[in-house]
């Protein structure tokens, strides 16, 4: 055990220091900040007011929203740079310094992931912190008690995910060229994949059920239920049920599938049978390969 | 005195191509065992199996009676060290911090790895560099950190795979007195690989493999004694003379810039030649042969023992 924690540890520090590596795991983060101070924003609000009259709450909604994208990707993003360690290892062959001590490669791999989930939930947490303050700065409402365990469980939850999605990714990675090609691919597609980009309603069909399809794009769903369920309620007061529902599978707060709204009990199952799915699929193909 | 390394008939094969054909070998305890042969010949593939990061194909390998056939990779890793080629510690850590989080992987106790710590760090004087991170090291201090790494469980065999390449005359003394004290000291067993054939000199047993079998095995005195002549290097007063003393006398010899070499089989049979061809002498030296024409010898002449 003490092995397994001082490789966690000693991954956590290469991570750290490797200030380029952060960067780079928060760069689709800062585009998506970007892209909603140039447009996003205003692009919603022109939507919303439509339907009604667009008022400081709506900013608030509006922000919630972006929120809610922003932490849903962090998990990816952060989880896969973490597991540049491992590749990193790989290649300069410190993993075959560490296979001359007594510690199997099941314990190794296990030390990236621990170690990808620790950075992943530790960054969701600074940016949910983070998120928190610009909502209330912004004239927004703090996340009471009961909301806030109800977000950290969701990210939980979304960087669990996220670590096993990665992990899966990364065993078919062996360079560092290659993983710098999927963490671009990742970095770029994961906006889109999640809705956060451009509203899910303004999408072709194809692009919508491959969004629907992805599980990680469930934890946005969950995280923008758990975000705007108050600031919904309070812009949309004079509207009908049928344009707050309309809002809500626009902008990717609920998915409609076959003409039913998926609940957030079946987003939740979705995102544990994926981790679940995915932690066997690795298993399977790490032993396979170790053998 | 015990085996601590034992190969029999061992095979490796990467799908037709045979790495390692077949070669047996072992290595007593507490002593200095050389490995060598060219780039390619098996060596590191030999290491590798040795020590538990590559499966053999066939045949036996006992490491500290353990054998690697069986359940016991955690015994054998714990019994042995290794400083690879290249250095392999983390550029981001500090020479301390690397070393420690390796430590910690052989379920050693807190004291026991902070003894171990303060034991390394003596040894390989590591107390200038320890706060400072392993990118910011000199080659000579890396290879210092890299055995330290290596020793910081206190292991029974180290196995060095060319650990002084590239290193500076100085820094390579230093290590490589390092290592000498600590296996004398301690009663470690070094297996070593090295193109440098000073340092397999001082080796109490040598092997040498070429294309995945072993071509010559021995003491380096044997080995010296069988494959490399010491030369008698000398200048003639009159060389006409001289030459014509050579082919009466039926030696060997070659001529270059008016020097003679003259191979004789040992230091006492140049001096049975220079008592005889004193009087037409101007000056002489006697070469002793050297590991590295026992290395060239046999890589050349591809001679089975």
């Amino acid at each position: 055990m003490e092995a397994l924690i001082s490789l966690v540890a000693r991954n956590n520090k290469m991570f750290r220091r490797d200030k380029t590596q952060v960067f780079f795991s928060l760069l689709s983060i800062i585009i998506v900040i970007a892209l909603y101070g140039i447009f996003l924003q205003k692009m919603q609000v022109d939507a919303i007011e439509q339907v009604t009259k667009a008022t400081p709450e709506t900013i608030t909604m509006v922000n919630e929203w972006l929120v809610a994208g922003l932490l849903s990707m962090i998990a990816v993003t952060t989880t896969l740079g973490a597991f540049g360690i491992a590749i990193q290892d790989i290649e300069s062959k410190s993993a075959a310094d560490f296979l001359t001590a007594p510690i199997s490669r099941a314990k190794i791999q296990l030390s990236y992931v621990l170690n990808a989930f620790f950075i992943g939930f530790i960054f969701s947490f600074i940016a949910f912190i983070s998120c928190e303050i610009f909502i209330v700065a912004t004239g927004g409402q703090l996340l009471n008690g009961t909301e806030m365990m109800k977000v950290i469980g969701i990210l939980i939850l979304s960087v669990l995910l996220a670590s096993t999605f990665n992990m899966f990714l990364v065993l078919f990675v062996h360079s560092q060229n290659a993983y710098s090609t999927l963490t671009t691919i990742v970095g770029t597609l994961i906006g889109f994949l999640c809705g956060v980009y451009v509203p899910f309603g303004v999408l072709p069909g194809f692009a919508q059920n491959l969004i629907m399809y992805f599980p990680i794009s469930h934890t946005t769903v969950l995280l923008r239920d758990a975000f705007m369920q108050n600031s919904i309620q309070t812009v949309f007061a004079g509207a009908s049920n049928e344009q707050v529902e309309a809002y809500k599978i626009n902008f990717g707060v609920v998915y409609e599938m076959n003409g039913n709204l998926l609940t957030s009990t079946t987003s939740l199952l979705i995102i544990v049978g994926t981790t679940i799915v995915l932690a066997v699929l690795s298993i399977l193909i790490f032993k396979k390969r170790n053998k | 005195m015990k085996s601590i390394i034992q190969v029999e008939n061992l095979h490796k094969a990467y799908g037709q191509h045979k790495a390692v054909k077949g070669i047996s070998f072992t290595v007593e305890e507490g002593t200095l065992f050389a490995f060598l042969g060219t780039n390619g010949a098996g060596k590191s593939t030999t290491i590798e199996i040795l020590c538990t990061l590559l499966q053999k194909t066939s045949g036996t390998v006992r490491i500290n009676g353990y054998d690697v056939d069986e359940n016991n990779q955690a015994n054998i890793r714990k019994s042995i060290g290794v400083v690879f080629q290249q250095s392999l510690l983390d550029d981001k850590l500090t020479v301390q911090e690397n070393i420690l989080h390796r430590g910690k992987m052989y379920s050693l106790s807190k004291d026991q790895l902070q003894q171990n710590y303060q034991f390394v760090s003596t040894y390989l004087q590591l107390a200038d560099i320890e706060q400072k991170k392993y990118s910011a090291l000199s080659g000579g201090q890396r290879r210092r950190a890299d055995i330290a790494r290596a020793l910081i469980h206190r292991p029974q065999i180290l196995f060095l795979d060319e650990p002084t390449t590239g290193l500076d005359p100085q820094t390579r003394q230093f290590v490589w007195q390092a290592i000498k004290r600590l296996q004398q000291e301690s009663n470690m067993t070094v297996f070593l690989t090295t193109h440098y054939m000073e340092e397999a000199a001082v080796a109490n047993q040598i092997v040498i493999l070429k294309n995945g079998e072993i071509v010559a095995e021995g003491t380096p005195d044997a080995l010296k004694t069988k494959y490399a002549y010491d030369q008698l290097e000398v200048v003639f007063q009159n060389i006409a003379e001289g030459e014509k003393w050579l082919q009466q006398n039926e030696l060997t010899f070659t001529v270059r810039n008016g020097i003679y070499s003259i191979r004789v089989t040992s230091t006492m049979h140049a001096l049975t030649v220079l008592k005889q061809v004193e009087p037409l002498l101007a000056s002489f030296e006697v070469i002793k042969g050297t590991m590295d024409d026992v290395f060239i010898h046999i890589m050349h002449e591809g001679e089975a023992v």
